[in-house]
């Protein structure tokens, strides 16, 4: 009976609007939120356990009926953005919307909450460093209490997972734009070396702001417990900058570029942890000179292997040189 | 070609939109297909190779041939697909090298007859194994992966008729031929449970 009568009465909203619909532009405001009233007075009826009366259905084909008429002096109007009451009119209409349609998105899951207030604890790194200290001031920032430490399970190793991870994506997201510029034409493809050198030093470089407290955030990662995710985030990036770098192989050559490249990412980051020349031109260097060992060794073992190909095409004609003159020997 | 999310929008997803286990799952059991159809395709690539290094030149060289060309465009198709998804491949590829050769090659040195029994376990066994690929990736969603379906039912036809062709060639007439067929398969298995983990 309830439903009924809410039924009764958004049916005499609605007849309202429809004739207010056929009047001067100027009453859109008020005509919309009146209409998304009613949306969400039907929307909340329908919810409701009961079953939907004759009288509700009715109603819904007003409210299409309703819709496309409003669409219609929506278009008539033609320059309704630059008409303040109608720009107003909009935004009511999308913030009703979202309180109607799109509770879900508003929901923060446990891990998006996490990841807010570590970012927000980033700040006070410098000041705490890597710490319990660091993750308690980022949570009240955020107007939480610093109780919510509890809900780290590691502690100061997920703050330096969550960084390591923001940049790996930032890296990703930096790597993917160069991708696209090179695939339009914009710029000019790198060779597989140099791409390798400036991905691994833009990535060290978000170290930098960082570079005073980052042997702690190291160590951190080294704890048992961090091992797991610290080597999957490391692989992750690994495989990353080879995917950007156009490796395609399926063969074992797959694991032997990954575990090339994870060893000069880790011994330039040691160097760079220790480097105090001026804008770590040290590291820059010495990540250079591994990579050209790299090269140099890819290129060592080709020439090996041509000449392994090489020496046993010539064994095998040497072989069938000695069957042929053993067979004439045995003939005669 | 890409079936899957990239790594990268994973990545940003598990950062700022939180970590979707339904979605990694998924594409773990994607991977694991894939991986173990390139190590399978390699595998028999090396088992031909090792019958044509014995086999070559007799009368049953150019049925041979045919059959490994065939898997060569397989494993052919499976690089691209493999590299497009940015699937790991197996770490055993070195293993398989040696071991397909090693199964190619000494059954092929039973003469003609031990040959054919190796081809008919082996595409059996992965003509089987596709059959169970095709039933998961259906029950999933057959929808989303068409395109991988279709390649899966091509090549498993094309198996299909290799072990056709292998039972053409008196391949039952070796001695022992049940012992070697169930022998092959069983190592078949055991390679398909460790290329899907490793």
């Amino acid at each position: 009976m309830a439903a009924l009568l809410r039924g009764l009465r958004a049916g005499r909203t609605l007849r309202g609007l429809t004739s207010a619909a056929t009047t001067a532009a100027n009453t859109q405001c008020s005509l919309r939120r009146g209409f998304y009233c009613t949306a969400l007075r039907l929307q909340d009826e329908s919810k409701s356990d009961k079953p939907p009366s004759s009288s509700s259905i009715n109603y819904h084909e007003h409210y299409h009926a309703h819709s496309t008429e409003q669409n219609a002096a929506e278009a008539s109007q033609g320059d309704s953005a630059s008409d303040p009451a109608a720009e107003e009119a909009s935004r009511q209409n999308t913030s009703y919307q979202n309180q109607s349609g799109e509770q879900g998105e508003d929901y923060e899951t446990e891990e998006q909450l996490q990841a807010r207030i570590l970012t927000a604890a980033l700040e006070f790194v410098s000041l705490h460093g890597w710490s319990i200290e660091a993750i308690a001031a980022g949570a009240e920032t955020l107007g939480l209490s610093s109780a919510s430490t509890g809900m780290f399970y590691s502690g100061a190793g997920d703050l330096v997972l969550h960084f390591i991870a923001q940049c790996n994506s930032q890296l990703t997201e930096i790597l993917a734009e160069q991708h696209k510029q090179v695939q339009l034409g914009h710029a000019e493809p790198k060779k597989t070396a140099d791409f390798l050198r400036d991905a691994v030093e833009t990535r060290l470089r978000m170290y930098i702001p960082y570079i005073e407290t980052w042997p702690q955030a190291m160590s951190l990662l080294l704890l048992p417990h961090n091992i797991p995710d610290s080597l999957k985030q490391l692989s992750t990036l690994v495989d990353d900058i080879w995917y950007y770098a156009g490796d395609r192989s399926t063969n074992m050559n797959w694991y032997t570029k990954r575990a090339a490249l994870t060893g000069i990412y880790n011994a330039t980051e040691l160097v760079m942890v220790q480097d105090s020349s001026p804008d770590f031109q040290d590291t820059w260097k010495f990540l250079d000179n591994r990579i050209q060992d790299v090269v140099n060794m890819a290129t060592t073992a080709k020439q090996v292997q041509s000449t392994g190909e090489a020496v046993v095409q010539g064994l095998m004609g040497a072989a069938v040189t000695v069957s042929i003159c053993l067979s004439v020997l045995f003939h005669h | 070609q890409r079936w899957l999310a990239s790594p990268q929008n994973a990545e940003v997803s598990r950062v700022f939109v939180g970590f979707c286990q339904r979605c990694h799952d998924e594409q773990e059991m994607l991977h694991r297909m894939l991986r173990v159809d390139h190590a399978g395709e390699y595998g028999a690539n090396r088992i031909y190779a090792g019958q044509m290094a014995v086999l070559g030149r007799s009368r049953t060289g150019p049925v041979i041939q045919e059959m490994w060309d065939h898997e060569k465009q397989h494993l052919e198709k499976f690089n691209e697909i493999l590299a497009e998804n940015r699937v790991r491949p197996t770490a055993l590829l070195p293993f398989w090298n040696i071991t397909g050769f090693l199964l190619g090659a000494s059954t092929a040195l039973l003469g003609k007859e031990g040959a054919m029994a190796c081809t008919v376990a082996v595409e059996e066994s992965i003509s089987e194994h596709y059959n169970s690929q095709i039933r998961a990736l259906m029950e999933k969603d057959p929808e989303r992966y068409t395109e991988l379906l279709q390649v899966i039912k091509e090549f498993r036809d094309d198996e299909m008729d290799h072990h056709d062709t292998a039972l053409e060639h008196d391949a039952e007439s070796l001695p022992g031929y049940w012992f070697l067929k169930n022998a092959v398969q069983l190592g078949c298995k055991a390679a398909i449970y460790i290329s899907q983990r490793v």
